[in-house]
């Protein structure tokens, strides 16, 4: 029983802090949970739910079918389980069946995010990028403030290659969240893909940003580089700023060259870079 | 409980901070239900009491800063003045009620 | 003058203690009523648009100067701009269909029912049941002024005003327990988990002001006067500065 109760705190864990973990929640319902189902005491349907869903991300089907079917004795009617259900046709590659839920789901709540999120997914799995943009797009009329959503969309536009639109949702994040370095390398990515003399002057600006608050970002070190190097060569920018840049591709080649004489990387690599 | 730190300028994390306030609040009404019963149990009067009761929260804030670090503890809160202050008034109702409770139970018949 | 008054012992076990266990355990019993009546509370896509906004506004305006210029001023621009801005489209007033709306008055109901109603029907319960009693005695002396507000239901008016009738003790309890409850409610128990789990699902919306209105006004005006700077003007120059300190 000790043992029981162990497992029964150890996933209330997960479960609340949000921990996937898929694989190891399996092992312990395989292991022990499952063969003491009706002992669980009033988790036992918040367990089913975690089990199922971890069991959805292991492709473990027969698992997450028996936890849908007894959620299903206890509520027949609830959305919850319904998604659920949608989940396991959605990872049966059964599209169709799934969306048929999904929708019945937003037709009786419409106010159901994880419905339209999975919505989402569905599209995206079935590769209908655009519809899946278009579903987003809807969903973040409502949802304005889900910064998930936002990153979603932003790597949907991406591999559209809509570099305009993905900043705007990469700008969103940053206003979210404005000390994560990432957002901001991101965001000067973009920029940067995106060209021009002006977007390469934001794309410098984030770059340091997101050095200055993380200094072993590696990837903004090389995004300064590149930036800068390819606006010290612009023919549209002014002497003053070619200078600055020459200046910064000065600063930033060595900051990468002291990085690998630190990491004690083979130059070779280097001097590959520096051609 | 953590909050990381910037060259120029500090930034917390709003949820950790609301974390860690809340556990002072918790503490805070645990004190000033302990000390309010001690204070009744040692038979306090008047002014006595008003003074136990600064001295319990002085001593909390102590415990506090102690647990938190005392070179450190800007990486948990935001002000040391108002974990100090912070719901003076709110605690000094569960203190006076616990120490007329007992009090009452002990002294009065 | 307050020493040479001797209570009764008995009044301790019979009147004293009992009005706290009495206040104290129907505490308890209103929260898990109270739990126990909470609906699911049916979100209109409305409202949680409305909330969802604010929040999105509220962190534009705070984090600005993280983004470049113009997508700030694009982004007030949506908020605000004339006829249909987020914060400016024309809203159907809310208040008259409170009155209608039968689910708004059963949630008041039950609002009453397990707050207001067993506070009046206990305090009069108590005050008829125990009523004329003096309870305890406060140990820290009071002006006069306190008298009626301790001694409910007593009029003796040469009594010190540091001694408390059991009308005024019930009162006492409610209001100085209310932070006990936090402390013996406040512990992981599994009905208020559940109910977490559930408003995480539907996003922050259960904090919503009656009237948008009047909370897109305020928005309004907030982002109006938003002065934008932008953070990373300098950022290089100062990523160079830093530098140069640590070499040297």
């Amino acid at each position: 029983m000790g043992v029981l109760k162990a497992d029964i705190d150890q996933l209330r864990k997960w479960r609340e802090n949000n921990e996937r973990k898929s694989r190891e929640t399996l092992d312990i319902w395989l292991d022990r949970l499952w063969l003491n189902i009706d002992s669980l005491g009033n988790e036992k349907y918040l367990i089913l739910e975690q089990v199922c869903i971890a069991a959805l991300d292991c492709h473990v089907l027969s698992v997450a079918k028996t936890c849908i079917e007894n959620l299903y004795k206890e509520f027949p009617n609830s959305l919850r389980v319904k998604k659920l259900e949608a989940m396991h046709f959605e990872a049966n590659e059964d599209f169709d069946n799934a969306l048929d839920i999904l929708n019945a789901i937003i037709k009786v709540d419409e106010s159901n995010s994880a419905a339209r999120k999975r919505k989402v997914a569905v599209f995206k799995a079935q590769g209908r990028i655009v519809d899946a943009i278009k579903e987003l797009t809807e969903y973040l009329k409502i949802f304005m403030a889900d910064v998930d959503a936002w990153q979603e969309l932003s790597e949907l536009y991406i591999s559209e290659n809509d570099f305009g639109k993905a900043a705007f949702c990469v700008e969103e994040l940053i206003l979210h969240n404005p000390h994560n370095h990432l957002l901001h390398q991101r965001y000067a990515d973009i920029k940067y893909t995106q060209g021009g003399v002006e977007n390469l002057e934001l794309a410098k600006s984030y770059y340091s940003q997101a050095l200055k608050m993380n200094p072993k970002n590696m990837r903004a070190l090389y995004g300064l580089y590149l930036t800068a190097s390819s606006l010290s060569t612009s023919s549209k920018s002014t002497t003053q700023k070619k200078k600055e840049a020459t200046k910064i591709v000065e600063w930033s080649l060595k900051q990468i060259k002291n990085k690998y004489a630190d990491a004690d990387v083979m130059v070779s690599a280097l001097a590959a870079l520096e051609i | 409980m953590s909050a990381k730190s910037k060259q120029d300028a500090i930034a917390y994390s709003e949820g950790a901070i609301r974390n860690n306030l809340s556990i002072v609040e918790y503490c805070r009404t645990s004190m000033a239900a302990l000390s309010g019963c001690t204070a009744g149990l040692l038979g306090l009067t008047s002014l006595h009491g008003a003074f136990f009761y600064i001295f319990a929260l002085i001593s909390l804030w102590l415990m506090i800063l102690f647990k938190a670090g005392f070179s450190n503890w800007d990486k948990y809160f935001i002000s040391r003045k108002a974990l100090l202050t912070n719901g003076f008034f709110g605690q000094l109702f569960t203190y006076i009620l616990c120490w007329t409770f007992i009090y009452g139970m002990v002294h009065v018949y | 003058m307050a020493g040479d008054l001797i209570v009764d012992s008995e009044i301790r076990v019979w009147v004293f203690l009992p009005i706290v266990i009495i206040t104290f355990l129907v505490g308890i019993v209103r929260h898990y009523v109270s739990m126990l009546l909470a609906s699911q509370k049916k979100i209109e896509t409305q409202q949680l648009k409305d909330s969802q906004m604010i929040l999105r506004s509220r962190i534009l305006r705070e984090n600005a100067r993280y983004i470049p210029k113009n997508a700030f001023l694009i982004r007030r621009q949506a908020f605000n701009k004339e006829e249909d801005g987020y914060l400016t489209q024309k809203r159907p007033a809310v208040t008259q269909n409170m009155m209608t709306d039968p689910s708004m008055m059963t949630d008041m109901v039950k609002g009453n029912l397990t707050n207001v109603l067993p506070m009046i029907i206990i305090g009069g319960w108590i005050n008829w049941m125990f009523s004329g009693f003096i309870t305890t005695k406060v140990p820290f002396p009071l002006t006069l002024r306190f008298k009626s507000m301790l001694q409910r239901g007593i009029e003796l008016s040469h009594l010190d005003a540091s001694w408390v009738s059991s009308a005024s003790w019930y009162f006492l309890n409610v209001f100085g327990l209310r932070s006990i409850y936090t402390l013996v409610l406040g512990e992981n128990n599994a009905a208020d988990q559940s109910r977490q789990m559930q408003d995480q699902m539907s996003g922050a919306a259960m904090a919503m002001p009656q009237d948008p209105k009047i909370a897109f006004k305020a928005e309004w005006e907030a982002l109006e006067i938003v002065d934008h700077q932008w953070a990373l003007a300098d950022v290089d120059n100062k990523l160079f500065g830093e530098e140069k300190v640590k070499t040297d």
